[in-house]
């Protein structure tokens, strides 16, 4: 069971790699709803020789909210707006792949410095917790776009998710339940924004376009 | 006569089952490739009636060619058959071991590549000069990959002999190194595409300037010589294959019929596998080509630090 839980925590950290590397906004959110249902495995394997019914639906909860929901309003916002692609990183993508790899390495090397309180169920979690929100962070702070900075936030929230596993049996649900809820409402709050700003963006375009030309008569 | 059976024979046996079944893999991925586009497609033997064919034909050489061009098919093949005694292939085991044989075979393939660039500069056309630029641009980074994953298996196998390291000590690595041999696999089959020309990187069947790599720099050799660059192409996947499958099953039951049997399991299923990526996904634009290569290295990489994590 041990190994499961290094093979999530593996596999989330690939896939906000991949995340870091996509350029297509439909493929970000696939691979962040994939990196969700693995994340959402984790609290299964947590306690693996007497699976309560905490874990099963701490598990299921999350399943929903972050591999279905969330990646569905995700979704439903991409259609409403006109973005379909980063088209102008601040850091192109190769450069931003070898500095997500140094991240890594770098989340591995602070981790070993870290004592946390209690025991935990696998010595993966906490560096690969780090290295998938330092990832996500290069995410948000190399791209332009406002959906592509929501996902790179989703994916640090997937990181935060992972730091609290790590911390399971010293937290409440009830925690629990806020931080999902939070991310929740957070990301529906940003679909709202974002189909605002896109429609400001609409409009002044709009203007601009219609802006006569130098030596055009009206 | 004791130096020929222990030394000679395994060698023959080891470059006959290379230069027989190679070409077969390659018969199976067209195979499923037709089958996905609904096709009946050709016999999964086809190559080798392309290469019966070929080696009856003599060879044209172009006026600006010069020994280069012509020696390089034969330093190809000579680099794959070379190569592959390196590497065992389920049970049969290497002929060819020792501490350190994991660099000379990288830089075997980087031998059989710089000729084979080479070859497309000396014909002195611009089209193929293209090709060959793409394929050492490409090569450098999935040379990369290639090293780091290797690493990472000598790290886990603490040993720097290939036999070694795909071979008798990574069963025992299954047990608690899932995790990053998980990333090796996946590394090492972005690695195997691209050194193959497949198709996320490469194209094999298009002729089109704009997306070939490898097929571009074989357009000016003809008869005998291209039939010694597809064969040396097919055993190049054969060899990278075999590497993967013995990462993916190290299964020993004992059994010499039952080793076999799922060893060429797992060729055909990799086969069918690369069958069906190639049917699967688009071909990349060539500036995203570079991506996924760094994709398969800061994999490996991540690979690595996990194993020194572990350790």
């Amino acid at each position: 069971m041990m190994s499961l839980i290094d093979v999530c925590c593996i596999l989330a950290v690939f896939l906000a790699l991949t995340v870091l590397a996509t350029h297509r906004i439909v493929g970000m959110i696939k691979l962040f709803a994939l990196q969700s249902f693995f994340l959402s495995l984790v609290p299964l394997f947590l306690h693996a020789e007497a699976l309560s019914g905490r874990d099963l639906m701490l598990s299921l909860v999350t399943m929903v909210l972050k591999a279905a929901l969330v990646p569905a309003i995700l979704f439903w916002t991409i259609r409403h707006i006109s973005m379909r692609s980063e088209i102008k990183p601040i850091l192109g993508f190769g450069a931003s792949i070898l500095c997500g790899a140094a991240l890594i390495a770098v989340a591995f090397w602070i981790s070993l410095s870290l004592r946390l309180p209690g025991k935990l169920t696998s010595s993966l979690v906490l560096p690969c917790s780090l290295a998938t929100m330092l990832l996500g962070f290069m995410t948000m702070v190399t791209r332009t776009r406002a959906m592509t900075q929501v996902l790179g936030y989703m994916v640090i929230e997937n990181g935060i998710f992972l730091f609290a596993l790590s911390l399971f049996d010293a937290m409440p649900l009830l925690i629990e339940m806020g931080i999902l809820l939070d991310i929740f409402v957070a990301v529906f709050i940003m679909a709202i924004v974002l189909n605002h700003i896109n429609e400001e963006f609409e409009r002044t375009r709009g203007s601009a376009v219609s802006r006569p030309k130098w030596g055009e008569s009206q | 006569m004791d130096f020929i059976l222990n030394k000679a024979l395994p060698v023959l046996f080891h470059w006959g089952g290379v230069c027989l079944f190679a070409p077969f893999f390659l018969g199976v991925i067209a195979r499923v490739k037709a089958f996905f586009s609904g096709k009946t497609g050709p016999s999964v033997f086809q190559l080798y009636f392309d290469l019966a064919k070929l080696f009856r034909k003599k060879c044209v050489y172009s006026g600006t060619a010069t020994w280069i061009f012509r020696a390089a098919p034969a330093v190809i093949l000579g680099v794959m058959l070379t190569l592959s005694l390196m590497v065992p292939f389920g049970r049969f085991k290497a002929p060819v071991q020792f501490s350190g044989d994991v660099l000379l075979a990288v830089y075997l393939l980087a031998v059989g590549r710089f000729f084979m660039i080479l070859a497309a500069l000396d014909t002195g056309s611009s089209f193929e000069g293209m090709g060959a630029s793409r394929e050492a641009f490409f090569s450098c980074l999935s040379e990369l990959a290639l090293f780091m994953n290797f690493i990472v298996l000598a790290l886990l196998a603490k040993s720097i002999s290939l036999s070694q390291m795909i071979g008798a000590n990574i069963p025992m690595s299954w047990g608690g190194m899932e995790p990053v041999l998980l990333l090796v696999v996946v590394s090492f089959f972005i690695v195997l595409l691209a050194e193959n020309c497949r198709i996320p990187i490469d194209d094999p069947e298009t002729h089109l300037e704009l997306t070939m790599i490898h097929e571009v720099m074989i357009l000016d050799h003809s008869g005998v010589d291209l039939a010694f660059m597809l064969h040396a192409a097919a055993m190049k996947f054969f060899i990278f294959s075999g590497i993967l499958v013995s990462i993916i099953i190290p299964v020993r039951t004992g059994n010499a019929v039952m080793d076999m049997a799922i060893f060429f399991g797992g060729m055909l299923g990799l086969a069918v596998l690369v069958g069906v990526v190639e049917s699967t996904t688009a071909r990349f634009r060539l500036n995203r080509v570079r991506l996924l290569l760094l994709i398969s290295f800061a994999l490996a990489f991540f690979g690595l630090i996990v194993t020194l994590w572990r350790a």
